[in-house]
């Protein structure tokens, strides 16, 4: 127990109001040094059980706490927990939340400043900090204008700045991409080259393996099962799969990825075909097998498509790209791709009508459509869902703006209800729904309008397997009813096994074909 | 059956699908460096600018600005004379210029300007009765601005740990500070909550286009503050975690990297708006 960071004896919590307990007979040690990767399906008591160590639960998160908790050798639940604050350092799931300076260097500085530190030794700590972390270019900047990768990674530097002996990590890379993500494992890396505690609560596992020495299961509050990391990597995938955990090993999804976006740039337009020779995953192949299986709902006339269309905006940090020509089918589930700041968000709002294109065309069912037309005609599912929920009830929701008396409206409300699961949940009030149901309400919401083209602005983002195949099952149930289905994301496992074309935004801007 | 250490094929395979090679790299495309530097530094480099990292000497202490502000709010309180009205708020606008925050400046002046003139229009003389609302909004708009002025330039042009160690400064007790802190901290992130509303309402037809809002402007103010306020909940916790972890509710002395102190010039603005604020209450102006 002496080298251990991290003890938890018999710790169990529940949170204030809940009625069933959060963590139950928790009992895990974190030996020095170690990299543990607490992992299980939503709900299973990951997140609680990093804010156990790092003192949130139970001093800010408040409820009954029972147990015997060691962090660092102090009890979080009793010493106050800015005395832990130089020892742990915590990360949290939101980039955009987690920092409270505009400025990069204040940023940085603010643990130390905090603590009391003399103004040299802060300047000193920043820089120094700035150096391992590879952000001396960015100090000074405005934080509000950096990429979601960058803020992470400011967080990680952030969290290092007092030297802390501990680096508690809670889904931090729940809204990053692919390269953000190979960043962080690098960062990961470096700090356990210096003998850092490191644990991390995590849906997405395959980019920490041979980072992680160990892998704790959760369910429903208690811990299932712990691992080493070889005997966890041995694992099938068929058996990670049945734990409700993220795939290990992405290869098999990342080619089909490939497959699928040379695909689309080979046949534009035409129906999508399936190379048989490429051989995929256990796990894909049911999908691959369902979709071949779907019948042939992708209709040959093209909803929306474009023209020489150039995107981006003006002012201070406005950006223009060329898009290819592009073709969205009715039946499609297209896979919008590529690394952050490559333009997804402003292609999205175009397609919407919510930002003008600076040039080229937009043609709506075979005429040339205004932004207006497009607004009209499409829906956006943001990835904050909460923005876009207005009303009282469910009911309420999918009724706004038309005739309440109507009984054929009333008609569609309830089979819109029915077709998406909601109508158990017909009368609540939509903020009191978990995050997949009120995506959902946002889509009914779509549907009522009678909407066409529907986009999905990174709906998986932090969701455990279990929840992800549920999106890609609703993205499939709403092409096969003939919509057109625009999915953004950065999820691989969602985009193998549930998209029919995809698209990369990325590979586009640097090809010159594409830039013509 | 996978190998122990599957990443690394992971890794090469990501290369191949999702890096262009360097050749095809147009001039002006951010750089992908994959080795151990900065890697995603620059990656947004043509959108992420310097922030002016000088700004801090070119304000005033955040002393001065809360006392501007309290010297805006007397203002109001003591109802004075247009004339000092006037001359008060080009001296709110000085600092907000030298700042380097022109548009805010100029946006402040013409509206200034603007709703001057409304409050001054005789609707008698030009026979028109119903301006008389008009200009009564007018002069209670023109009343309030110096308030949004000094308000708009304390907030943007402070950092929030200068802001922090300054109330400290003046011994404002902790269970004010936090929050202040956390309300500064807040304002940016309502204007984007607001920009996302405004998107999903006109995804959903509800009170689009220009007029929308004025059309129905209770059922706007409804759908407008419901999100809102549910995401400010959300932000709200998750600010106050982010900063409880960082240690900000630590008792004992905390220090500032920004070097905070009174200057010749703070000294200077606070007695420049304390003179026509004064001649005025003394009744020498009118």
């Amino acid at each position: 127990m002496m080298t251990s960071e991290v003890y938890s004896d018999n710790v169990s919590f529940t949170y204030e109001h809940a009625d069933t307990p959060a963590l139950m007979d928790i009992m895990l040690s974190i030996p020095r040094g170690q990299c543990v990767v607490l992992c299980g399906a939503s709900g299973c008591g990951k997140t609680t059980y990093s804010r156990v160590v790092n003192g949130l639960v139970p001093q800010f998160f408040r409820g009954t706490f029972a147990g015997k908790q060691r962090t660092c050798g102090l009890d979080p639940s009793s010493t106050p927990i800015d005395q832990l604050t130089p020892l742990v350092g915590s990360v949290l799931q939101n980039p955009k939340t987690q920092y409270f300076n505009a400025n990069v260097t204040d940023e940085l500085a603010f643990p130390a400043e905090n603590m009391g530190l003399p103004t040299s030794e802060i300047n000193r700590r920043v820089d120094a900090v700035a150096e391992r972390f590879g952000i001396t270019g960015l100090l000074g900047r405005s934080i509000f204008h950096l990429s979601g990768g960058q803020k992470q990674r400011i967080a990680m530097a952030a969290a290092n700045i007092l030297d802390p002996r501990l680096v508690v990590l809670d889904e931090p890379t729940s809204n990053l991409d692919q390269t953000a993500i190979a960043d962080m494992r690098k960062l990961i890396e470096a700090m356990k080259a210096r003998g850092l505690t490191i644990a991390i609560a995590e849906h997405r596992l395959a980019w920490l393996n041979g980072v992680a020495d160990r892998y704790v299961v959760f369910d429903g509050g208690r811990i299932a099962r712990q691992y080493e990391a070889d005997e966890f990597l041995t694992l099938s995938p068929g058996c990670i799969a049945a734990m409700g955990l993220r795939a290990l090993d992405l290869g098999p999804y990342r080619r089909r990825i490939a497959e699928l976006e040379s695909q689309s740039d080979a046949q534009q337009g035409s129906s999508p075909r399936f190379d048989n020779r490429t051989t995929l995953a256990p796990a894909l192949e049911q999908s691959r097998h369902d979709l071949k299986t779907v019948p042939g709902h992708r209709s040959p006339k093209p909803l929306l498509s474009t023209r020489n269309l150039v995107i981006g905006y003006r002012g201070r940090d406005g950006f223009t790209r060329h898009i290819p020509d592009l073709e969205f089918h009715p039946g499609d589930i297209i896979g919008l791709m590529g690394h952050n700041g490559c333009g997804k968000t402003t292609l999205v709002r175009t397609l919407t009508g919510l930002a003008k294109p600076l040039a080229g065309s937009i043609t709506l069912n075979g005429r040339t459509a205004k932004p207006r037309d497009l607004t009209r005609a499409g829906f956006l599912v943001m990835q904050d869902v909460n923005y876009q929920l207005f009303s009282d009830s469910v009911r309420e929701e999918l009724m706004i703006g038309l005739d309440e008396t109507d009984p054929t409206v009333l008609a569609q409300t309830n089979s819109v209800l029915e077709d998406l699961d909601l109508t158990q949940v017909a009368d609540r009030h939509p903020m009191s729904l978990s995050g997949g149901q009120k995506q959902r309400v946002a889509i009914g919401s779509a549907l009522m309008c009678g909407k066409e083209l529907i986009i999905l602005d990174e709906p998986t983002s932090g969701l455990d397997r279990y929840h992800m195949e549920q999106v890609g099952e609703l993205l499939r149930r709403l092409a096969a009813q003939g919509r057109t289905i625009l999915v953004v994301t950065h999820d691989e496992e969602l985009a193998a096994g549930w998209c029919t074309r995809i698209i990369n935004l990325e590979r586009c801007r640097t090809d010159p074909a594409c830039t013509a | 059956m996978q190998s122990s250490f599957p990443a690394k094929s992971v890794t090469s395979d990501s290369r191949t699908s999702f890096q262009p090679p360097a050749a095809a790299t147009a001039p002006g495309a951010p750089v992908f460096s994959d080795g151990a530097g900065g890697f995603s530094s620059d990656r947004t480099a043509d959108t992420a600018r310097l922030d002016r990292a000088d700004r801090v000497s070119r304000t005033l202490d955040p002393r001065t600005k809360l006392f501007l502000l309290l010297a805006a709010n007397l203002m109001l309180f003591f109802h004075v004379a247009l004339a000092t009205q006037i001359i008060m708020a080009i001296l709110f606008l000085i600092p907000l210029a030298v700042a380097g925050r022109w548009r805010l400046t100029v946006n402040f002046a013409v509206l200034y300007a603007v709703f001057t003139a409304l409050g001054l229009l005789d609707p008698e003389a030009l026979g028109l009765p119903w301006l008389h609302v008009v200009s009564a909004l007018a002069v209670g708009t023109t009343m309030m601005l110096p308030c949004f002025m000094t308000g708009a330039y304390a907030f943007t042009t402070t950092s929030a740990s200068a802001f922090i160690c300054s109330m400290r400064r003046m011994r404002v007790p902790e269970a004010v500070v936090i929050p202040c802190v956390v309300v500064i901290r807040f304002f940016p992130t309502i204007a984007e909550d607001y920009r996302q509303i405004r998107n999903a309402m006109a995804l959903r037809g509800i009170a689009s286009g220009g007029w929308g809002l004025v059309r129905h402007p209770a059922q706007s103010l409804e759908y407008i503050l419901i999100p809102l306020l549910m995401n400010a909940t959300t932000v709200a916790q998750d600010l106050s975690v982010a900063a409880l972890t960082k240690g900000l509710g630590r008792e004992g002395e905390h220090t500032s990297r920004t070097p905070i102190r009174m200057r010749a010039v703070d000294w200077l603005a606070m007695v420049a708006v304390m003179i026509p604020l004064g001649l005025d209450i003394a009744g020498v102006i009118r």
